[in-house]
């Protein structure tokens, strides 16, 4: 047998999609073919998927081997913990009161540092660590403004490659606070906070 | 204003360099000293968002600070406005309240919405009121609103193209169908443009949309100006019957205006109500307007606030009826 | 002949001084906000709308005409050079373009793209200009039905821009029909599926998707093979295009100018089919069609003149009827209104000096494109150089500013967090973007016609094969669907004959 094991990896992502989607849809009305109602098309598409992802099932039977490169288990590890750290972090964060609270905070922090647990890992770094200087961004860009924000995500992101070096990371930043208040500000000229918002 | 604007104004040698200037900061803690943010909880591009550009110009010159316009749209122009409601009460945050985030959405989002849209705000003054007008293809047959009722109590039924479901204009065609006494065959488009696009081509006959989008139609004959939707004959289009002339007791005008978080000092409200309605009696604005279609408001802050809490309560069992509803 | 006569005259007021100034300015802000991710032309117009307040109509409209197509222009670059596609058009060009780059052509994927866009640009202008009121009729044909049967089409044909697997591509593109369901539905004004988030209620942004699911997923893959990354920068090869490569591309252009003309009348949805459409055809019947999937050139020249030809020809449906055919469109309506000029088919007569002088600027501005980008290939090319290790940092940046300043909501910012790391897993999984992008932007308009459709016809599906529009469409789709399905069941025969012997 030549089992796909990455095909076989998308027919349960795709039947998970589709099955929560279809539950989801529950809440909708399915109306009458004249009067389509918001249920209407989601049913349709939903099924689609599960029929397609049967025809991959079969396909997958015998168009492999293509074998995943398996993950160890301290790196499936991480990830659990970082999923759960996403959870923990964006419950407290949404209770506790002031800016912690406020606004897509809780779900930036919960993301950020979701994403730092997994980087403990080396193999995860590349991936984890460019996210959550992405979602650092959006932490530090209202409060703090958009060059603290290039600053904190550039070096960040520096730490997800190892042939960095700090002197190059630092000449990055800067010219890149350079080159964003040139293009960004004073030429496009688009709104968003550029310095820390002291009020 | 900003560098760039300045920028690019002085380069053409533009007459509105003179407002494009980075004003002085005033002294003292006098209000305003600081930039103020207009938020437009519409996507760019719409009349509310135009006439907010306007507005934000007109009160730069007037106040001597930058006022920069700042889009934030989303489920029915709640994002925007939610995001004022909870803005400090400085005078520095403002926000183009309208029909859909302070008339209508309160009742189709009623227990989504973080806001109460008459006392989260310290409303400020009404800037334009657009009346409703009913447009038919010129093909279809449909001269007045008699035309219109019998089409709808025939076997096929009337289509009424409207700019989208939970607009005002859905909910005028709800009303319609009660007053005629049959129900009309609702047909929502994303936007004005695609449903008088449809209306032209014949494949609707109807249309019910505000004025400034359609005025340029009807001027081209493109479309008839059936009925409109408000108490008197608009000044622009004397010739075009009001609803209640027809025998259909319908007024509603969709409108927008100036709002700040509840709790901004009275003088500073007080000073916004007075410059906006100074500029907007300014004559080349109102020829403006007009042209749009509109007409400028002139409503004290008081007056305004009362203006919203009427629209609210009135938009409220027309909402229920229409059966809009966020879930 | 009149039609000269007033081009004649259009070229008088486009050429004027001033005139002349402001295009140049729209189109070099319009290449910039291109080139740059996630900044669209819809808010920076919108930011500039307040100077053209104080200036003439022609010269306000041409200014924003001219970052219109400065933003067409502009969106290749960073498709060929990084993998991000900043709209839906782009997405087809990083198919090929990007492979072009990384086998180090990208300074001939650059210049096919100028050329071809300068072509379809001044083929379609002169068509806006000769039958532009002739083709409105077009754009009034189709009824919902028609739009409905097209966008079928659009998805039918969306599944042959998989590298792999036909079946795993036609599910993506559901994948992303789903998402695009995500939202306000337009016909009830219900929510669905945004889980009680105002932000989703307008759907989940397309560059949010694009710039995840491309840039940042191909900055972590690089990443996490060092190997890969020294190909990048160490091939940059010749800039001009080889004869042999000049030869492939004449074809894709007229083809592609072609079709993007006739798509870009269409308002909602036409344009946007025009690239892919057209690559599509390219990867069915150019010469180099083995090639595609490797870098194929006619992979670049079709969509890109296609895309340029539908830019132009969707001014048609503002010019004659005063109705735009996109949010860019929108705002010069507004402009124009606020000028007190009433968009429509008197525009012709009532303002002869705007109505030509606008067409002809569009002429000059392509040209003013063509001379700004060109000699700019070089540079783009040579950043190309700059060590990954400094690249990646600034992809990122100019990614996050971009998805901010769409809503100026970080809400975007973490959205595209989570697409990111969705496309790493796609990608692991050979589950390919591309398909998925165009099912998200053509699914939601599929719905909107179909249920329009079936409400106007009173619930009879018959609407669909009786109109000859929509019955072609369907047609043709069809066909393709054969044509696709079919090569794959006899390769698996020609398989199993194999290893039998």
């Amino acid at each position: 047998m030549k089992i796909n094991t990455k095909d076989m990896v998308c027919v349960g992502l795709l039947t998970g999609f589709a099955l929560i989607g279809l539950w989801l849809n529950m809440d909708h009305n399915l109306g009458s073919a004249r009067r389509m109602g918001p249920g209407y098309m989601p049913m349709l598409t939903f099924y689609l998927l599960l029929i397609l992802t049967a025809g991959v099932f079969f396909q997958a039977l015998t168009n492999g081997p293509d074998p995943l490169t398996p993950w160890s288990p301290a790196e499936i590890a991480v990830v659990v913990a970082g999923a759960a750290a996403v959870f923990v972090v964006y419950y407290a964060a949404s209770h506790a009161g002031g800016w912690l609270g406020a606004s897509w905070n809780p779900l930036g922090l919960a993301l950020f540092v979701g994403c730092l647990v997994p980087s403990i890992l080396k193999s995860w770094r590349p991936l984890f660590l460019v996210s959550a200087s992405f979602a650092l961004f959006g932490i530090i860009l209202e409060p703090l403004g958009l060059m603290v924000a290039i600053v904190a995500t550039v070096v960040v992101s520096a730490l997800a490659d190892e042939t960095q070096k700090p002197l190059g990371v630092a000449g990055c930043a800067a010219f890149l606070c350079a080159l964003c208040w040139v293009v960004f500000i004073w030429y496009l000229d688009i709104r968003v906070p550029v310095w820390p918002q002291l009020s | 204003m900003s560098w760039t604007l300045r920028r690019r104004a002085l380069l053409a040698g533009l007459p509105l360099a003179a407002i494009a200037e980075r004003p002085a900061l005033a002294q003292g803690g006098a209000w305003p000293s600081q930039p103020i943010r207009l938020v437009v909880p519409f996507a760019p591009g719409g009349t509310t968002d135009l006439v907010a550009r306007l507005v934000a110009a007109g009160l730069q010159e007037r106040l001597g600070v930058s006022v920069v316009v700042e889009n934030r749209a989303g489920a029915g122009a709640t994002v925007g406005s939610e995001m004022v409601a909870r803005a400090a009460p400085d005078g520095y945050t403002l926000v183009m309240s309208n029909i859909a985030s302070h008339g209508i959405s309160p009742s189709v989002y009623r227990g989504r919405i973080r806001y109460d849209a008459v006392t989260d705000f310290a409303h400020i003054a009404l800037v334009v009121s657009n009346p409703t007008v009913w447009v038919a293809n010129p093909r279809s047959g449909i001269r007045t609103l008699g035309d219109a009722a019998a089409k709808a109590r025939s076997a096929g039924g009337l289509d009424v193209a409207t700019s989208g479901a939970g607009s005002s204009n859905h909910l005028m065609v709800v009303r319609m169908g009660q007053l005629i006494g049959t129900e009309l065959n609702h047909i929502p488009f994303r936007g004005a443009g695609p449903a008088m696009q449809a209306v032209i081509a014949g494949q609707v006959p109807m249309m019910s949309d505000s004025l400034p989008s359609a005025a340029n139609h009807i001027r081209q004959g493109s479309v008839i100006a059936v009925a409109m939707a408000s108490a008197e004959r608009h000044p622009s289009f004397p010739e075009v019957p009001t609803f209640r002339e027809q025998g259909f007791d319908l007024a509603s005008d969709s409108w927008f205006g100036l709002s700040a978080p509840a709790g901004t000092p009275a003088a500073v409200v007080e000073r916004l109500n007075r410059e906006t309605r100074a500029f907007l009696s300014a004559p080349e604005i109102r020829a403006r307007l007009a042209e749009l279609g509109g007409t400028p408001g002139d409503l004290s802050a008081e007056g305004y606030g009362e203006f919203v809490r009427r629209e609210v309560a009135l938009w409220a069992p027309l909402v229920q009826a229409s059966g809009a509803t966020p879930d | 002949m009149d039609l000269l006569a007033n081009l004649a005259h259009g070229m008088g007021v486009a050429l004027s001084l001033n005139n002349l100034l402001f295009c140049l300015i729209g189109c070099l802000i319009g290449t910039a906000i291109g080139v740059l991710p996630g900044i669209g032309p819809v808010a920076t117009i919108s930011l500039l709308l307040p100077i053209t307040f104080g200036q003439p109509a022609t010269t306000a409209i041409i200014m924003l005409a001219g970052i219109y197509y400065g933003a067409q222009y502009g969106g290749s670059t960073t498709a060929i050079l990084l993998n991000l596609p900043g709209e839906v058009s782009s997405v087809v060009t990083t198919l090929e373009g990007y492979k072009m780059a990384r086998r180090g052509r990208a300074g001939a994927a650059l210049t096919i793209a100028a050329l071809g866009s300068f072509f379809a640009g001044t083929v379609s202008t002169v068509l806006v200009a000769a039958s532009g009121p002739l083709l409105t009729s077009v754009a009034l044909s189709f009824g919902p039905a028609d739009y409905f049967s097209l966008m079928l089409l659009g998805l039918i044909i969306a599944a042959v821009l998989a590298q792999g697997s036909v079946l795993k591509s036609v599910a993506m593109v559901t994948v992303g029909v789903a998402l695009g369901l995500v939202g306000t539905d337009v016909q009830t004004g219900q929510q669905r599926f945004t889980f009680g988030i105002p932000e989703l209620s307008d759907g989940v942004g397309f560059v949010s998707i694009a710039m995840g699911m491309f840039g940042i997923a191909e900055i972590i893959l690089n990443l996490e093979r060092p190997e890969s990354r020294s190909v990048l920068s160490s091939k940059v090869g010749s800039l001009m295009l080889t004869k042999e490569e000049f030869r492939r591309a004449v074809p894709s252009v007229i083809r592609g100018t072609a079709l993007g003309s006739v798509l870009g009348i269409l308002p909602g949805g036409g344009a946007a089919l025009a690239s892919f459409g057209s690559y599509m055809m390219e990867r069915k019947v150019s010469k180099g069609r083995h090639e595609f999937g490797t870098g194929a050139i006619e992979g670049v020249a079709g969509p890109e003149s296609a895309n340029n030809a539908a830019s132009q020809t969707s001014f048609i449906p503002l010019l004659t009827l005063g109705i735009p055919a996109n949010a860019v469109m929108a705002l010069m309506v507004g402009a124009l209104i606020i000028q007190g000029i009433q968009p429509g088919p008197r525009m012709v007569e009532a303002q002869p000096d705007l109505f030509w002088g606008l067409i002809a600027s569009m002429w000059v501005g392509n040209l003013m494109l063509l001379v700004i980008n060109l000699p700019m290939i070089g540079m783009w090319v040579k950043l190309l150089q700059v060590p990954y290790r400094y690249m990646y940092p600034s992809i990122l940046i100019f990614c996050a500013i971009g998805v901010y300043s769409l809503q100026n909501n970080v809400f975007d910012v973490y959205q595209t967090v989570i697409f990111g790391i969705f496309g790493y897993l796609c990608s692991k999984l050979r589950l390919e973007p591309a398909p998925m992008l165009i099912g998200f932007v053509l699914g939601p308009m599929m719905e909107e016609h179909l249920r329009r459709a079936m409400l106007l016809s009173r619930g009879d599906w018959m609407v669909f094969v009786e109109r000859p529009i929509s019955a072609t469409m369907l047609a043709i789709g069809f066909v393709a669907l054969a044509a696709m399905l079919l090569p794959s069941i006899s390769r698996k025969k020609d398989a199993a004959i194999q290893e039998g012997g």
